[in-house]
Parts: structure tokens; sequence; C-alpha cells
């Protein structure tokens, strides 16, 4: 039986962790035995650092503007830890020309080059921030990525960040088969932060499918340019990471997310953010 | 006081912010014009609430822009400016105008008897990847290439809806290279969504040519010169104006930079149509000191008659204007006469720009030809200048009494149909493409009025009766059309009384899958 290629996108608010998030848990389905391509849909290219040890990569709009018409795929795709396959679609400098339009064009060219072989399990796709425009949105449009993960933390803003790109999942629910697979909690350490998030999730009508503990290490890993899994394979945080892969292989819940009102938003935080007994002691 | 013009920003104020533009209206001439509260409007400032400043309602149909933007109405502004470049920059297809604008430019310098050339606008061919990476670096190569090619005294560079989306720093690179190359260089903001109504694209080339070429503290004034704010028409102007002891300084079109340069050194603005001059007229009065000549604008006795007395106030030629006027009437009403005479119970449609129709059908009045209709692009429910004297609606009404089937229509070919049932008219008068195709498939001849000037002044009385006369001579021709040719509507169209129903009724076109389900179902059984 032909295996069907899982194509999913990472959204959640700016400096969340999306990309750190993304990239160990790829490792982590490469210890799976799965064959996995991530596409970096950030004009800062830095989706792919820890799995290619550095930012080596020549992105994909840099590539079409320096080459023209006549990109081959090799000049644009390299192979990561574990044999993952990392594209950066690139954009421009900040504050010129349009990032949105750039994945747009990217996304485009890698179909035209065939870099979805048949032998791929997952294609991820790691998104700026907030889906501003159109272009943001390019993967999730047209039968690209149906499943969605919304990176978040304890913290208001990407909670609001999050309940805003359930908004535009819905939208395309509503014309395609794009389905939100759950929250991944990349904590920051909050008060009553796993509660929240389950309350959240609940909420939105999906799951808090893992919550990733703060840790150290992947800041060292990160220094070293690599993942978690790579740097310290024998790291509890490692295993966080390896528990995700494993969820997201096995996960079966998939829904159409129900974005709240802000009012409603506050009423969660205010339930499950504060811890009554420790009101004034404000160490993360 | 009415709202300063504002030249300190880069990109001009849409049209239907400044003056509440509307693009779809039905009614009598006399029901637009007291809904319009130009008086209210005009006297209180603008932008500030509902103080005269209410929104004029307006249809809102399913259909509003008709074959053209506001970039090209810089094209036909800014381009055709004698010693300049514009570049466009654009993907190419934005460069289809230039083709019309071309035939325009010649057809214009060579009425006015400049030597006959081509149009120079140059267009930056935007691909893909300037759109996601910005074209900084193609624009600084096209005005590098414009400036070596043509040595031009100006350049000018439109945006465009893909620079618009992009958000393309337009004006940090003609700032750069106006600083290097020593001629300005003037951006305008003319992105085709950025105003409902094309006209905006006039405002947006006035804007630019205020900003950067109108000489800011001029050393001298030229007492005897006066801004003819026009398009590319014949010469009727001086002739005119002689007779006050004035001459005339054609601006924007054929004017070289210069001449765009001293408009501050005028003793006044003037122009053939508000819709055209109000912008730029009222921002030279209020940053120039060069008054604006209010008054009704130059059409038939009582329009020309006011105006010229208006302008002889402003330049101090009182003196002068009486004997003129005296003798014109003395000349031109025997012909007038005579023309009455030969189109008594003829019926004609005037389907132009906004105050230009103003004027038209004072001069279809002025010959006792009947106006029952017209139909307009949009309308402006007050102008820049806020002056009550510009009423050109309002002067209409008092003047020439009103028009009762009066429709804002924005070159919407379908609603014409339906307004020419109703007033089956014998001609139309035309200025825009697009329309007289239509009414020559209905048996009915359209005078294209190429040459704006035709109707101004006590001449414009006669050459118009002329002209009608001309086509009216057509009929012939125009019936045998009708009787070749099948229009594209369905029979629901044709029978439809109320060219507005689709505004007025939505639901007409909601579309019912079902309904077309079944269509289709019956199409391919029928097809079997």
């Amino acid at each position: 039986m032909a295996k069907e290629l899982r194509q999913i996108a990472i959204y959640g608010k700016g400096g969340i962790g999306k990309s750190t998030t993304t990239q160990n848990l790829t490792a982590g389905l490469t210890e799976l035995g799965k064959n996995v391509m991530v596409v970096g849909c950030d004009p800062k290219a830095d989706s792919t650092r820890l799995l290619l040890g550095g930012l080596a990569q020549k992105t994909v709009l840099d590539t079409l503007r320096d080459e023209g018409d006549e990109v081959e795929l090799d000049s644009i795709l390299k192979t990561g830890f574990g044999g993952t396959r990392c594209v950066e679609s690139g954009g421009p400098e900040p504050g010129v020309g349009c990032a949105g339009r750039g994945i747009i064009t990217s996304i485009g060219l890698l179909e035209r080059l065939g870099a979805y072989t048949d032998d791929l399990d997952y294609v991820f796709y790691d998104v700026l921030g907030d889906v501003v425009c159109g272009g943001f949105a390019m993967p999730i449009r047209e039968g690209k990525a149906k499943e969605i993960y919304i990176v978040a933390s304890g913290e208001m803003m990407s909670l609001y960040a999050a309940n805003n790109i359930s908004k535009g999942i819905s939208r395309y629910a509503a014309k395609g088969g794009v389905r939100l697979g759950g929250i991944i909690c990349n904590s920051r350490n909050v008060d009553r932060e796993i509660e929240l998030l389950r309350a959240f999730a609940e909420e939105l009508g999906t799951q808090l499918i893992h919550f990733v503990p703060r840790d150290n290490v992947v800041q060292h890993a990160e220094i070293h340019k690599q993942t978690v899994i790579q740097y310290k394979p024998q790291a509890k945080q490692a295993d966080e990471y390896r528990q995700l892969a494993r969820k997201i292989e096995e996960n079966e819940m998939f829904v159409i997310p129900k974005p709240m009102t802000q009012d409603r938003l506050e009423e969660i935080l205010l339930e499950y953010g504060l811890m009554d007994n420790i009101e004034d002691d404000y160490r993360i | 006081m009415p709202k300063k013009i504002n030249l300190d920003i880069a990109s001009v104020e849409q049209r239907e912010q400044r003056l509440g533009t509307i693009i779809a209206w039905d009614g009598t001439t006399e029901d637009l014009h007291k809904q319009s509260s130009y008086e209210l409007r005009g006297q209180r400032e603008r932008g500030t609430g509902c103080g005269g400043n209410c929104r004029l309602c307006e249809l809102q149909g399913p259909f509003t822009q008709g074959s053209v933007c506001s970039e090209q109405m810089v094209e036909c502004q800014a381009g055709n400016v004698r010693d300049a470049v514009l570049i466009q920059h654009a993907p190419i297809g934005c460069g289809g105008g230039q083709v019309p604008y071309n035939n325009i430019y010649r057809n214009g310098l060579a009425m006015r008897g400049f030597p006959v050339e081509n149009i120079r606008i140059i267009n930056t061919n935007l691909l893909e990847s300037d759109m996601v990476f910005g074209a900084a670096d193609k624009l600084r190569q096209s005005i590098d290439d414009a400036y070596k090619r043509y040595q031009p005294q100006a350049i000018f560079v439109a945006s465009s809806c893909a620079t618009g989306i992009i958000g393309e720093d337009i004006e940090s690179i003609t700032d750069e290279k106006e600083a290097e190359l020593g001629i300005p260089v003037i951006p305008m903001a003319c992105e085709g969504f950025r105003s409902k109504h094309w006209s905006t694209g006039f405002d947006a080339t006035q804007h630019g040519i205020l900003r950067q070429i109108v000489r800011k503290n001029p050393t001298k004034k030229q007492e005897d010169l006066v801004n003819v704010i026009n398009l590319w028409g014949s010469d009727v102007f001086s002739p005119m104006l002689a007779h006050l002891d004035l001459r005339v300084n054609y601006v924007v079109d054929l004017a070289s930079v210069e001449e765009l340069a001293q408009m501050s050194e005028a003793a006044a603005t003037v122009g053939f149509c508000y819709t055209l001059s109000s912008y730029m007229a009222a921002a030279l009065e209020q940053h120039f000191g060069v008054p604006e000549v209010k008054a009704p604008m130059p059409y038939g006795f009582a329009g020309t008659d006011a105006w010229l007395r208006e302008l002889a106030k402003v330049t101090h030629r009182e003196h002068l204007v009486e004997k003129f006027i005296q003798e014109e009437h003395a000349r031109v009403k025997p012909k007038v006469e005579e023309l009455k005479q030969k189109l008594k119970g003829v019926k004609g449609f005037v389907a132009t720009g906004s105050a230009y129709a103003h004027g038209l059908i004072q001069v279809l009045r002025e010959l006792e030809v009947e106006v029952d209709g017209s139909l307009t692009f949009h309308h402006d429910p007050v102008y820049d200048s806020g002056d009550q004297r510009e009423d050109s609606l309002g002067h209409l009404n008092e003047h020439y009494g009103q028009v009762k089937n009066f429709h804002v229509s924005n070159r919407q070919q379908y609603q014409l149909y339906a307004f020419l049932q109703e007033n089956q008219p014998d001609f139309l008068l035309i200025r825009h493409n697009g329309l007289a195709p239509l009414a020559s498939r209905l048996g009915i001849p359209s005078a294209p009025l190429g040459d704006e000037h035709i109707a101004v002044g006590y001449d414009g009385i006669v050459n118009l009766g002329e002209t009608i006369l001309e086509i009216l001579a057509h009929k012939k021709f125009h019936d045998d059309i009708k009787q070749h040719v099948k229009l594209p509507y369905k029979k629901w169209w044709l029978e439809q009384k109320d060219a507005y129903v689709l505004a007025r009724h939505p639901e007409l076109v909601k579309f019912d899958e079902e309904e077309y389900r079944a269509e289709q179902e019956r199409k391919e059984a029928a097809h079997a």
C-alpha cells in the first residue's frame, strides 16, 4: 500500500520556538525511520540551522534571483541530520519587497522541481509568526499542508496569536481539508501553564498534544548548531522531543478549531493563569 | 474654511476623501444638487464629522470600475508633458495604455502646431522576483536610462497596483535621483485600487507637479498670464483671452516643464472642467497665491458671460470685458438662431465626465436641443475650493433647468442601454471610449468629442451645434448597423426599465447553486 505523505504546517507567535521545536521534532521522526523534508517559510531563513549545522543553505529565492529559471533542485535542497531534506524559502531584506509573495513563489518552484518525492513520509512547513497576509497562508492552501500544529506557551500574547491562527485555519478548513492537529506547549514556566494550555486547547476543540518543558540544554544545543537529539541524545529533553514525534506519528485527532472571542480568552486566562497562593511572587 | 490642500505628503489624498465623490446615483439634477449640498460642504471644514460632511448617498451595484484607472489618468497627463518622461513602475501590462495615449499625444501636438513625436513612457517591466525582493534598482536604472536617452527636464514615476501592494519605497528613490540628476523626479501615488474613481489620477499628477515643479518663490509675476488647466484640446482660449489682453499658459498636457514651473507667476487659473482643474487650481491659490477664477464654467451664453466677467475682475480687466461680451453676443447669436432652427425637435443625451457634462448640457439647452437624460462617470458634491460660484450643477439647474434622468454611472455600458431606452435620444455626446459602440448598435450616432474644447465659449455653442448636424447626417449608417447586430444582453435585461436594479435588488445576482446545476444539467441533456 502506498503510504500517504503527511504535510504539516507549524504556526505560532514569533519567537515562541517554532523552528527549534520543528527541528527537534523532525530529528525525532527520523529516529523512527521516517523520511522528512523541512521547508522554512521565514525570510530570516533560520528554520533548518540546527539540522544543517549552521546557516549553510542558499535560499530558494536567492537562487531563483541569481540563476533565473534554470534552478536545479540540488542547489536548494540540502541533506541534514538524520537524512532530513532541508529547504529555506528565504525572502527579501527586511522592509522591502514582499515576503508573502516570496513564499508563494518558492513553494511553487519546489513543486515544479519535483521536491515532493514519493518516498517522503513528512513535509514540515515552518512558517513565520502571524499569518499576516495570503502568502503566509500558502502552506495550508491548495491541498498542501492538511495538518497544523500551533506552538504556544502560557503567555497571554502567545495564546492570543494561537487563537488568531485558528481563525485562519477555520477559514481554510471550510474550503479544504485543513485541520488542526493540536497545540504544542513550549513551556515558559508561567503559572499553571499546563492547565491553562489544556483548557485553551479544549476550548478550541483540540488537544494539548505535548508539553515540552523548559530546559537549558536546548539553548546549549542551539549554540552548537544542533538539535538536542544530536547534541545530547541521552538528555531528558531529547526524550521529550521523541515523545512529541511519536504522538504526532500516532495522532488521529484532527479538528476544525473553534476560535474564541477575546473576552472568552481573557476569562480562561483569569481562571487558569494565576496561582492564588503565590499572587505576589513573580519569579519565573 | 474648506480643508487646505496638503502638499507636504508625497501621495495625493483620494478624491472620495477630499470631496465625497460618488460613482453611482440615479435621479434628477435638482435632487442631486440638493443632496450634494454644495454650499454647506464648501463652507465647513471637510473631514470633521457630519457638519455638511455627511456622505452623499450612493447606489452600491455589483460593478464599479469601467476599463480605466488612476494610473491611466497619470499617463494621459504626466505622459503628455513635452520635455518630460513618465516611468511606469509596473508590470508590463500597465504599458497597454501607451498605445492610445501615444495616439492622443501625437494628435494633440499636431492640433497645437508642435512637431509631432512619440510619447515617452517607459515601463520597468516588474517580474515575479521583483515582487518578492522589491525593484528599487530596476527603477534607478530606468530613471538613468530615461535621463540619458531623452535629457528630460523632469521625470515622473507612476506607482502601480503591484508596487502599492508590496510597499515599494518609490519616494526615497526619486529623492535620491532628483538630488543626483538635478531635475525634478516626481513620484505619483496612482495605484488603481487606491481610489474608487480614476479621476484621482488627475489629482496625483497635479499633486506631484505642485510639489516638485511649480516655482516656490517666483521672483517675477506675469500679470497677463492665465493658467488654463486642460487636456490636449485645440487652442480656443488664446483668441478668447487675447480680447482681454491675456496670454494663455496651457497645463498639464502638451506643456513644457518650464510652462508648468511658471504657473506660480500667473495672474489667474481657469479650467474647462472643474473635475480636471479643481485640485490644481485650488492648490495654486492656497499655496502660491495665484487666484482661481471662481465662476460657472465657460459654456453657453450665461456660463461664458459670468466666467469672462470673473476672469476680468481677477485680472483687473473689467474695462475690456463688457465690450467683448457684447460683440460676441452680436456675432454669435444669429448663428445660434440659425442652428436652433436646424436642430428643432432634436433630442440629445450626454455621456461624459462629471462637470464637463454639466457644461455640455448647458450648450445643448442654449441650442434648444432637448436633453432629458445624461450619464456622468462620477459626481463630486463639492470642488476643492469649496467656493459656491464653482457649483456647476447648481448653475445648470438655475440657468438652464434641471435634467430629469440624471445618472451617475462609471462607464457601465449595460446601464447605458437602459438609459437610452428611457430617453430615446437622436444623438449622443461622448468623450471616452467604451460607450459609443453601444449607441451605434442601437442606431444612435455619437459625437466623439476628442477635442475637449469644442463646446467652450461663444464659438463653442456654434461648434457643438454644427457637430451635431454632422453626426445626425450619419443616421442612415447607424440604422444599418442596428439592422445587422445583436446585443449581448439577455431578454430579461433588454426589458429591464431600471438600470440600477442590480444595486437596488442585490438578491438578483446572488449565485443560486441549485439553479446553476439544474441549468448545466439541462444543457448537457440538450447536448446529448
